[in-house]
Order: structure tokens, then sequence, then C-alpha cells
């Protein structure tokens, strides 16, 4: 999982420079950014708990990686019990939490801006993307992660009925991963890097850890939810399928990424409490019905 | 409510050179904000005065790092006209080309760097791109990307070959499609407009209660543009239009500039079609009789005007320069006025501020 991270990273990475003209960086530009964050002075800001500002990242980075653990790569797991769906669904939005946090405990004001837009935007996206992924755990009548695999396997994966529900978890997706167009709590020409502004060294590198799992575990429950069918049964060839369906949604990802301009705050909670959120209940709702 | 004060800049990702806005919030609302300039104040105006006027060139070329040209041809005008000499033809005609070529490349540098202020790295990525064809064309020319050192009191230094001319010519073709999908691109885009439209409005009054200058002024329906009211160089024997749009916020500026971008390859064109033939300077004297002139061009960010007095020796004795930029960043706090932060960057973008030029 850590080393997907990477390898996902890099994807995007390359993806987006492409779709921007550019010939993007070569596959071991990722481990080297990670690397030099780390071997650089680590700087505690004044007026901040130092105690909090370490812990913060390694309770984000912890959580992602517990929900790691639970989410199945490839449409299997050890560890799988009735109702880990919510469980990871909890510990991938704490991250969130603690970045609004981050934000809070510095004294910089960039800090402190960025910290609040992320809350507010932690509202919207949310959400969202709960509710987009819960159309799968109602289709299949179960609250595991394993269950919602084993009844694709059975009645053919949910994204042939639920299409809708898996633009919107996509959606849902980047504001929880606060990518652009929805990076407006690190919005850099207008509060610099909102709440990690004031981070640097290894505890930069360590939100910049979690980030990047946190994007594989999303990915990883994106496709475990909606492809489930074509890579759970045995053989070789789910690796491959797994692979593609894992580059189809970072490919969703990068484009997103870079075919709109950065929303406005109002502008993003409107989008999606006025549309995005009233479309995925009408998804939840025709899946009660049928 | 609380009231908290953003320092933006003088360094701040968002302005790549050293301006301070501090702006007061309210929540996310902009209440005031407060200018502070001089960061890179280089005392040019003073530093003139020790210099002679073959130096001055050089000098003037580096009050501004985009429009260098533009500052040259208008120090040598005033020169040329303190001395009485006519600059020959194609020398006018090649000064026009580098000035044309000139606002080119600083309003696609200007979208690039718009888009990047709104998050919208894909247009700031391919803008940036096909400004590169611009550069290179001025790099074909004189061999400078940047500062070009064409100008000469007289005329200019450089002529343009035949083979080059063919060049420039494929070079444009190219300019033109580009700038054409961009322009396209900024009358369709819907996350475009919602970040530009209806934002930092100016109304036509302000504009000329401030004396704004340029595509701003142009933007909010005031139909000024120095190269055809007080046509210079090669400008009286070339027909172009000059766009003007009436709504006054940051997507009318973007608009008029791509349009303008437009207009001036195709100038370009017209330019190189009907090059003169003949010389390209006249021989000047190094000393320049007493008397003071004043001479305007309109460059890619508005009105440039040079003041020069002389007292008969190798150096002037006074220079005044008054760029554009300096007479738009007093709009800032009225536009700024009332916005929502995350619109102060595109709204402080949109101006298309050159500090340097501010400062001198």
């Amino acid at each position: 999982m850590f080393f997907l991270g990477f390898i996902f990273e890099w994807i995007d990475r390359k993806l987006i420079a492409r779709f921007q003209g550019r010939v993007g960086p070569p596959w071991y530009q990722v481990f080297a950014d990670i690397i030099k964050l780390a071997v650089k002075e680590d700087i505690t800001p004044l007026g901040t708990n130092p105690w909090l500002a370490a812990g913060l990242p390694l309770v984000a980075y912890s959580s992602v990686a517990t929900a790691a653990v639970y989410n199945p790569v490839v449409g299997s797991t050890k560890y799988s019990f009735a109702g880990d769906f919510i469980v990871i669904m909890f510990l991938l939005s704490l991250p969130s939490l603690l970045y609004f946090l981050a934000g809070w405990i510095c004294t910089g004001v960039y800090s402190v801006m960025g910290g609040n837009r992320s809350l507010l935007q932690y509202f919207s996206y949310e959400v969202l993307f709960t509710l987009a992924l819960s159309g799968a755990a109602i289709a299949s009548e179960s609250w595991s992660l394993s269950g919602i695999i084993a009844h694709q396997v059975n009645s053919g994966a949910n994204i042939i009925h639920q299409l809708l529900g898996f633009l919107l978890a996509i959606l849902g997706l980047i504001g929880k991963l606060k990518r652009s167009p929805f990076d407006i709590p690190k919005a850099k020409s207008e509060i610099v890097a909102g709440p990690l502004t004031e981070f640097s060294g290894k505890k930069l590198a360590l939100w910049y850890l979690s980030i990047q799992l946190q994007t594989v575990v999303g990915i990883c429950l994106v496709i475990n939810c909606f492809f489930g069918s074509w890579f759970a049964a045995g053989g070789a060839h789910r690796f491959i399928a797994w692979f593609v369906f894992a580059i189809l949604v970072q490919g969703l990802l990068s484009l997103f990424y870079a075919i709109y301009a950065r929303l406005r705050i109002d502008q993003l909670i409107q989008l999606t409490w006025k549309i995005l959120i009233p479309l995925s209940l009408v998804q939840i709702a025709v899946l009660i019905l049928l | 409510m609380n009231r908290i004060i953003i320092p933006i800049g003088p360094q701040h990702p968002l302005i790549k050179e050293p301006l301070s806005v501090r702006l007061l919030l309210e929540g996310e609302r902009v209440v005031d904000s407060f200018l502070r300039l001089g960061y890179v104040h280089r005392g040019i105006e003073r530093l003139a005065e020790e210099r002679s006027f073959i130096q001055n060139i050089h000098l003037m070329e580096r009050v501004c790092g985009i429009c260098s040209h533009v500052h040259t041809t208008t120090y040598c005008q005033a020169a040329e006209a303190l001395l009485g000499v006519q600059v020959p033809e194609r020398g006018l005609f090649i000064r026009t080309l580098l000035c044309e070529l000139e606002r080119i490349h600083s309003h696609l540098l200007w979208l690039g760097v718009l888009a990047k202020n709104m998050g919208f790295e894909t247009i700031f990525m391919y803008a940036w791109q096909y400004r590169e064809i611009s550069l290179n064309i001025m790099e074909l020319i004189s061999g400078g990307r940047v500062s070009h050192s064409v100008n000469v009191i007289g005329g200019v230094r450089i002529d343009i070959s035949q083979a080059q001319s063919g060049e420039i010519e494929l070079g444009l073709q190219k300019l033109e499609e580009r700038s054409a999908q961009l322009l396209n691109f900024v009358q369709n885009d819907r996350s475009f407009h919602l970040r530009t439209k209806d934002i930092a409005k100016l109304t036509i009054d302000d504009i000329k209660k401030l004396c704004v200058v340029g595509p701003v002024a142009r933007a909010s329906g005031l139909d000024i543009d120095l190269r055809r009211d007080a046509p210079y160089a090669a400008y009286p024997q070339l027909d172009f239009r000059v766009y003007v749009l009436e709504q006054g916020d940051v997507w009318a500026r973007t608009m008029i500039r791509l349009l303008e971008t437009l207009e001036s390859v195709r100038l370009c064109r017209r330019i190189l079609s009907r090059l003169p033939h003949g010389s390209i300077s006249v021989d000047t004297p190094r000393r320049i009789p007493p008397g003071e002139a004043v001479s305007r061009c309109e460059a890619p960010r508005g009105e440039v005007l040079y003041y020069i007095l002389t007292d008969g020796s190798q150096n002037p004795a006074r220079i005044k320069i008054r760029t554009p930029s300096l007479t738009n960043l007093i709009t800032l706090p009225l536009q700024l006025k009332g916005l929502n932060m995350a619109d102060v960057s595109v709204a402080i973008s949109g101006v298309d501020l050159c500090i340097s030029c501010a400062d001198r």
C-alpha cells in the first residue's frame, strides 16, 4: 500500500503533465521529494505546541494506514468484519479534521484561514462521498466491504446501475483529497499553503505521505464498491484488471485537476448541496425502489 | 465580527514581484486594503542624469522586464524630437514590429499568471508554451528574448533579412492559431466564467476619475489607444482595430487582452508584408541641444510617458517616466473592497501589475 501510494502519485503527476503539454517527472521523483523533505530542517513555529504539531501528522498517517489494512486490495483482505465499511469511512475522514486542527494550532493567519476553509469544505464533500458510496452498500445489503464485493460477484458490478453514484463518489474523493478544482483550503495564490504553511521537514513529509496514502485508499474503496465483480474472482488476470480500474479512477482525478479552475468556497458549497447531494439521494432512492 | 489583517506580499506566492497589499478581512470578505510600494525602487530617474544619452537607452530598457522595447522606443522618440531627426521608414517599421511582438508576449504571459492564480494550471502551461513562440521570434530578430537592445537614437540597430522574415511569418501563423484557441476557451469555459465574471468591476466613471489606461480602461468602455489617438512610429500607415468592451470585470479584461493579442499577430504580418526598403537608421550627434520633450507610447499595459529636459550637455538634465502600472495600481483598493478573499488573487492579477515599472 505504501509503495502503491508512490506509484499513483507518480502516475498522477505524469498524467497531469501530459494533459498540460509537459513531459512530467521521472518515476523516482516522488521518492526524491519525500527524502529531500525528510532531511530538511524541521522548524516548530513560535506559539505552537510542539507535541501537537508532531502528533497531528502522525495520527493522520496512522488512521489512513489503519483504513488501508481493512480495505481489500485486489479483492481480498485478511481483516474483515461486519461494518468495516463504516470504520473505513470514519478513518478516512479523520485526517481532514486533523488537517483543520493543524491550521488551528498554528498562529499564522494563512493557517487559520485555511483551517476554517477546510472545515467548511468538510461538511460538503464528506456527505457527498458517504452518500455516493452508501449506494453500493445499500444495493448489496451489507455494510462490510467483503460483503459488497461478494454481492457484485454474484449479480454484476455496481457501476452498471450506479454510474451516477460512481461519478459523484469521484467528486467527493476530489474534495476529500483537496485536489484541484476543490483545493480551496490550500489555495496557493490566496493563503500560501493553508494549514500546512507553518509545517516543514519531516512533519510536512508525513502530511504528504498521509495524503498520498489517502489517495490510494480512496481509489481502492471506490473500485471495491463499483467494479467489484471483475477482479474478485481468482486468476492472474485480476491483478491486471484491478490495476486498469485503479488507473482509470486516477486518470479521472487527474483529468478534473487539469480541466477546471479552482472554485470559490461558496460556489463549492452551492454546487454540492444544491446539485450533487440531491443527485446522490436520487440514486439511493432509485436503488431502494428497484 | 472579528476583523483580521491578511498580508499579501511583499513575499507571497500570488505576486512574484514585491508589492505589499494588506487586506482587512471580516470573515472572508475584504473590508479595506492598504497598498505599499517601493520595494524595488532602483533610482533609475536619478541614475539617468549621470549617464549619457546613449548609455541611457540601455538603462531605460531595464525599467521593465516585460515591455523593455516600448520604454526604449519612447525614450528614443523624445530624444529624436529634441534633435529634430526623422527616422527612416524601415527603421520605424522594425520598431513597430517589436512593439507588437512584445504586446503578444506580455498578454500571453499575463493570461498564464491569471490562470495560475485562480488555480487553473493547465491554461498557465499552455499560455506560456505559446508565449515561447513570440519569444523565439524576438530572439531570431534581435538575439535577445526579453531585452532586445534594438533601438538607437535615430532608428534601429538590427535589420530583418528576407529569410528571417519567412521564418517569422511561420511563427506568427502558429501564434494566430494558438491565440484563437485561447480566445475560444476564455469565451466558452464555464469554470473560467464562474471565477472572473462580475469580479472587481470598475465603471467608466471610476476609470476617468483615476486616470486608468490601457486594457483595463478599454475593458470598462473607455475608448483610448495611443496607437490610434496619437500615432507614433509606423502606426499612421497601418490600419488595425481597437477593441472596447463594456463589462469592466476581470473577464472583460481577459477578453480585451486576447483580442488584442490576435490583432497584434495580424498587425505583425501586415508590417512584414509591407516592410519598406532603405536604411534603418540615421547618424545623430552625441550632444542634444537644450530643450524639453514629451513622448508617449502605448505599452501592453497602457500609456508610457517620458519627459526629457536637456541642457546641451552629454547627459540629460532630467528624465521623468510615467508608467501605466502606477496609474492602474491605484484602482486596487477600489476593486478589492467587498470582494471575497478567494477573488482577491483574481482581482490583483487582473490589473496586470508590473511592480518594477511602478517603482522604477
